[in-house]
């Protein structure tokens, strides 16, 4: 394994029971890179990145972070990488610096270091305010910006982020994006997972697409929208007697599309021409817009709704 | 079989991590003293009130001592159990479901050994503060006058980490708190009624004597019993701390094995 390879993994199973939430992941994440995991609710992506921070038991499979083999090493890793679960999990027994100071002693960090960190943390994370409040009384920003002053307490070589912005309003939203960009400047290796198309557009150098405990594909997004959709998107609606005609004309010229309900969404790859498009479909509510990783998304893990 | 006998005997391997368990409850502890006091300590001592001076004042000779002497030691065992159960039970299980603490401790270098022997010994802790507490207390009754009660205190403390063990085993198969009703008033009530804390074990049916002996509680009575009576001659009282030591030493190790399996999937 090469030096600047922060995690690896080789073909991880990962089974509960008979349910099999990971089903032979192959990634590799690079030091330095913001790189996001995307999928569905159930896709499989927490129970990968537990794996990761050594929170899961891995079933079959070998895996990698920072050149430490997490079955063996976890104490070492779990030294080195900061967590953000999902649901924060903070200590509500105590008050938010008390949450600080006992994850510092956890991690073994000396009382002096701990306390210097503890308060550039507090200023960083805009939680000065908040210090000698307990747990229950902050909003759901602020614990999470808690959640993250405490993965930070380690100065750790990667950061882990469980759905950061799940459940947060649009304000802290925006915060924390710039924080992970300043994260980012710094040099820290972001690993995070999301159901926000937005936020992995914004953030991620790459982006792996997971569904069904398999990874779909991966690289930067820019790339994925190239290669899986094109240049533009056409869109239009048709009414189901027509729908056949107008898919035919579509084969017909090569187009790349896919029918989700009423609706059609035409793929252009770079050199294909519109117009012919235009010439063929008679809707009245055709549009011409940019793909997103969206419609990657949507393209690879299909348009139905998936159970929590 | 093999494999139980493989997981209740064989040792795990500790960290120093555990003191910092041991040290977030410790903070826990300071901040709510006084209601800790009131149930670890004063709880005893209504009991030894009501039940020692109140009702022993009735009895003039229970085995060639008075009431308060017979009961005294059976209540310092009782104490050894009840504060490190209901620590390991109730505590420990909002602690593991509710609170998720243990998974937030997860996240640090900590292992999950090192967070049931840290909740372990710090169940202990409590269970012995108690224990102490009362102790002290009954020096100035003028109810301590013999240097022996020296090894009592070894005993309750061993008594005291058993029943931490114990609960711990009962938190991990706990699904509610609706389990530890069952435990408390199924097991640990009955068990302290039948194990001579209040009348000699001999004085019921032959049954219930068998049940007694095979439950730890009557062990820890009748080690403490015999100390105080200085029959160190007697063979019963090496078959008692061996029961005692062999049943910490398997409880700790089932209930290691247990919190852990739950703790990391």
């Amino acid at each position: 394994m090469s030096l600047d390879t922060a995690i690896e993994t080789k073909h991880i199973i990962k089974k509960y029971n008979d349910f099999v939430a990971v089903n032979g992941v192959d990634l590799k994440v690079i030091k330095g890179e913001c790189f996001g995991l995307l999928g569905p609710n159930g896709a499989g992506k927490s129970s990968l990145m537990k794996m990761m921070y050594c929170h899961s038991v891995i079933t079959e499979g070998e895996l990698f972070v920072l050149g430490l083999n997490a079955k063996k090493n976890f104490r070492e890793i779990k030294s080195k990488i900061g967590v953000v679960p999902q649901d924060n999990l903070l200590d509500s027994d105590f008050n938010a610096i008390d949450n600080l100071r006992l994850f510092a002693k956890y991690q073994q960090i000396d009382d002096y270091t701990a306390a210097e960190t503890i308060r550039s943390l507090l200023k960083l994370l805009k939680l000065e305010d908040f210090a000698n409040s307990e747990i229950e009384t902050l909003s759901g920003g602020t614990q999470r910006r808690l959640a993250i002053a405490r993965a930070l307490i380690n100065s750790p070589e990667i950061i882990f982020l469980d759905e950061p912005t799940t459940g947060l309003d649009p304000q802290s939203r925006l915060w924390l994006w710039n924080f992970m960009k300043q994260v980012k400047e710094m040099n820290g290796t972001i690993f995070l997972t999301t159901h926000y198309i937005e936020e992995a557009e914004e953030l991620c150098d790459r982006v792996a697409i997971m569904d069904r405990g398999k990874i779909l594909c991966v690289d930067q997004p820019r790339i994925l929208i190239k290669q899986h959709i094109g240049d533009e998107i056409i869109e239009f609606f048709s009414n189901p007697v027509d729908l056949n005609y107008y898919l035919n004309r579509l084969k017909e010229f090569n187009y790349e599309y896919q029918v989700y309900n009423n609706m059609v969404l035409v793929f252009l790859k770079s050199g294909q021409d519109s117009k012919k498009i235009f010439d063929i479909i008679k809707s009245e509510k055709v549009t011409v817009r940019k793909p997103s990783l969206n419609d990657v998304f949507l393209k690879l893990a299909g348009y139905n709704l998936r159970d929590e | 079989m093999n494999n139980f006998f493989k997981t209740t005997l064989t040792l795990a391997k500790i960290g120093d991590g555990y003191r910092y368990i041991w040290y977030r409850n410790f903070l826990q502890f300071r901040r709510t003293f006084f209601v800790s006091l009131f149930w670890v300590i004063l709880e005893p001592l209504m009991y030894l009130g009501a039940i020692g001076f109140g009702v022993g004042s009735y009895i003039n000779n229970i085995k060639g001592q008075s009431y308060i002497d017979f009961f005294f030691p059976g209540l310092l065992c009782s104490t050894a159990m009840m504060v490190p159960f209901f620590e390991g039970t109730y505590t420990n299980f909002t602690k593991l479901t509710f609170q998720k603490i243990y998974q937030h401790i997860l996240l640090t270098r900590i292992t999950p050994q090192e967070i049931v022997f840290g909740e372990m010994l710090w169940a202990t802790s409590k269970g012995y503060f108690g224990v102490l507490g009362l102790s002290l207390i009954a020096l100035f009754l003028g109810l301590i006058q013999d240097w022996h009660f020296i090894l009592i205190l070894i005993v309750l403390l061993i008594t005291c980490w058993l029943f931490s063990c114990l609960a711990m085993l009962i938190t991990s198969v706990a699904k509610n708190y609706d389990s530890f009703i069952y435990a408390t008033s199924g097991f640990i009530i009955p068990m302290s009624l039948i194990s001579g804390l209040y009348f000699p074990i001999e004085q019921q049916p032959l049954l219930l004597q068998i049940i007694a002996y095979i439950l730890p509680l009557s062990h820890s009575i009748d080690l403490c019993r015999a100390i105080l009576r200085h029959d160190f001659m007697d063979y019963r009282l090496y078959l008692h701390i061996s029961y005692l030591l062999f049943m910490s030493y398997a409880l700790y190790n089932l209930s290691s094995y247990k919190i852990t399996k739950k703790l990391i999937r």
